[in-house]
């Protein structure tokens, strides 16, 4: 199968975007590397403090008059935006895949989540809104009216370079804050190529900023006295004790998206064929590099006699590793492979060591993804196959901590109470599963397990853009959610007002 | 339960499959209008209405496909070349030839269009549903070509 034309055909150097400017930066340049081919395909810079604090003084002198905008001018504004990217769709698309190694149907799903959410924060004239009510007591009224804040920094990660800072960036604007976006330094052109369109749309100066860069900007942002909320998606240590913890010193709002360990049922009841398909896309769709891939297989025996259960066991199982073995793995622009590389050589190591760990702990390795079979002739760097492990349980590193890699865990349990036990006893809550067509032991499902996106005969339980994307435990730091009408509550404060004419 | 057959083929091949169906049926069919002048208007159609479908089918694709979507695993079981058109008319071939090939044609690109609504039921209502309204119009087509070729014969 061709390749589809790569967007980018020279190293591209990457500048900042503050105030309305394309800035060089003066810090250290890295490269941004293409995993599938080991190109290098972009220079990024590793932004100062003192670059990250000209953006925050300029995203603060813009805002009074930004915030005075009419809501429906900022929402042209973002109307303007989404009609650019759906323009330059495939561009936008092609480019994460070399960014990230995603394949090209993955990245045009990014690329349309990302829209989706632009789409949304355009309804903000009702997005908005207050509420009111009369006559609290005699002739007097009392209402509250939604103010929007200052400025916001977003923190994106790697694994979804393009849509996770508009999970934020889109709400944050349109009721009338500034935003400074630090995208992931490993894959960050996709967040430049969408503020050149922010410019295009006709973004006031200040108000859509981005500074490239590592640690820096980000205590940078977390120190900034302006700053006055931060939104970010990573690791559990860092939402959690950095990002969490000095957005609580400091008073800033914050939502800290976090890392996952994701479970699967499959009830003796499941429809096995869309079962299989569902679990392929969430167990090693991104690589297994998403906080809603699946990570925990179990088979639950609930109703079956010991023999009824072995052989259900043994066909899911069966199945799910005939299905792995068969993915094609390789370069995301070839349109016939299913699953890319990891984002990096340094990811790569870290998902063996988890490989290692699991057989030295007694785990069964059913398919081993250590042996490359590739789609095309690409270095093996950063490319893994489909890894599935049998017989683990739940105190196993590998059924315990986050991989993020093409790896599937397969637990026994002989009830649907034994599986939730499992599930809780994993310190992650960001998404569980159950693929069944029983609507007794869904039910019981959605209500009992203490995870923040459901998924009821669904592999990633990704919310639409008009929804919040949840979490708990070990997988959320924060109270209000990115997305939707929680996203709106996050970027502004709600005002009473009480009123009387005399 | 069914067996799970594996050998699939990622959303993006079938939607790139669909575009070159349309993108060969439209050049075909100005190939026809040019060579036979008598129904040169209803070819012209025919080449118009296979640029919209391919709009039509990119649009729903991109506008349907999220992360969350089994894409990368949705059809399966496929020998794309089964659907594969001619589009070559050699010098000699008559007008009954031609619109025979035509009827072939379309005969190849209706069971694509019919298949893939089929295989892609898992997906989003709108993919196949733009699948089955091409299918239609491939339809539509044959009964045209076969009034045409009944009337050459």
């Amino acid at each position: 199968m061709a390749i589809l034309e790569e967007p980018i055909k020279e190293i591209i150097q990457l500048k900042n975007y503050i105030g309305g400017k394309w800035v060089e930066s003066k810090g250290e340049v890295i490269d941004v590397v293409n995993p599938a081919t080991c190109k290098v395909i972009a220079k990024v810079p590793i932004s100062t403090t003192d670059e990250l604090n000209a953006a925050v003084e300029t995203a603060k002198k813009a805002f009074p008059e930004w915030r005075r905008t009419p809501p429906l001018a900022r929402a042209r504004c973002l109307f303007r935006l989404k009609e650019l990217m759906e323009e330059r769709f495939e561009e936008l698309s092609r480019i994460q895949t070399m960014e990230h190694g995603k394949t090209i149907d993955e990245s045009r799903g990014e690329t349309r989540r990302g829209i989706e959410s632009v789409e949304v924060a355009t309804g903000i004239p009702s997005l908005m809104m207050g509420y009111n009510l009369e006559d609290i007591a005699t002739g007097i009224d009392e209402y509250v009216i939604r103010q929007p804040l200052g400025v916001f920094g977003i923190i994106g990660p790697f694994n979804f370079p393009f849509m996770v800072p508009l999970w934020f960036a889109p709400y944050a604007v349109a009721s009338g804050n500034c935003i400074i976006i630090k995208p992931s330094s490993e894959d960050p052109i996709s967040q430049v190529k969408i503020a050149e369109l922010a410019e295009e749309a006709g973004f006031p100066d200040g108000i859509w900023n981005v500074v490239n860069g590592g640690r820096t900007v980000v205590s940078g942002m977390l120190a900034h006295p302006d700053i006055e909320g931060i939104c970010f998606v990573g690791s559990t240590p860092v939402a959690r004790d950095v990002i969490y913890r000095r957005c609580g010193e400091t008073g800033k709002r914050v939502i800290a998206q976090a890392g996952a360990k994701n479970f699967l049922l499959v009830m003796p009841d499941a429809d096995l064929d869309r079962t299989i398909a569902a679990c392929m896309t969430s167990f090693y769709g991104n690589t297994g590099q998403r906080c809603l891939s699946g990570a925990n297989l179990i088979v639950v025996g609930e109703g079956l006699n010991e023999n009824q259960y072995n052989a259900f066991y043994k066909k899911v199982v069966d199945a799910f590793v005939d299905a792995a073995s068969k993915i094609r793995v390789g370069y995301g622009l070839d349109e016939s492979v299913q699953i890319g590389p990891l984002r990096d050589k340094s990811k790569k190591e870290r998902v063996l060591e988890y490989v290692e760990k699991g057989v030295e702990e007694g785990a069964r390795l059913s398919l081993d993804g250590r042996n490359i079979k590739l789609v095309g002739d690409w270095p093996q760097t950063c490319f893994l196959n489909p890894t599935v492990f049998e017989d683990v349980t739940p105190d196993m590193t590998i059924g315990r901590e986050e991989i993020f890699g093409p790896v599937a865990s397969i637990f026994k349990a002989r009830s649907l109470d034994e599986a939730i036990e499992i599930i809780h006893s994993n310190p992650f809550g960001n998404a569980a599963s159950i693929f069944t067509l029983s609507g007794k032991w869904a039910r019981e499902f959605q209500y009992r397990v203490q995870c923040g996106n459901i998924g009821i005969n669904i592999g990633i339980n990704a919310p639409m853009a008009f929804f919040p994307f949840s979490g708990m435990k070990d997988s959320f730091f924060g109270v209000l959610h990115g997305q939707g009408q929680e996203a709106i509550r996050f970027f502004t404060e709600s005002k009473v007002v009480i009123q009387r004419w005399f | 339960m069914a067996e799970t057959n594996v050998k699939e083929a990622t959303a993006s091949t079938i939607i790139s499959f669909a575009e070159k169906l349309e993108d060969n049926s439209s050049r075909f069919y100005r190939k026809m209008a040019e060579r036979y002048p008598e129904d040169r208007e209803i070819f012209l159609a025919f080449a118009k209405e296979s640029e919209k479908n391919k709009v039509l089918v990119i649009r729903t694709y991109q506008e349907t496909i999220t992360d969350a979507i089994e894409a990368g695993f949705s059809f399966k079981g496929l020998n794309l070349s089964d659907y594969s058109i001619k589009i070559d008319l050699s010098e000699e071939a008559s007008y009954l030839d031609a619109l025979k090939a035509a009827l072939e044609l379309e005969k190849k690109a209706k069971k694509f269009y019919v298949d893939m609504a089929e295989q892609s039921s898992s997906l989003l209502a709108t993919i196949p549903r733009a699948f089955r309204k091409v299918a239609e119009i491939r339809d539509k087509r044959m009964l045209k070509l076969k009034s045409l070729i009944d009337r050459s014969e």
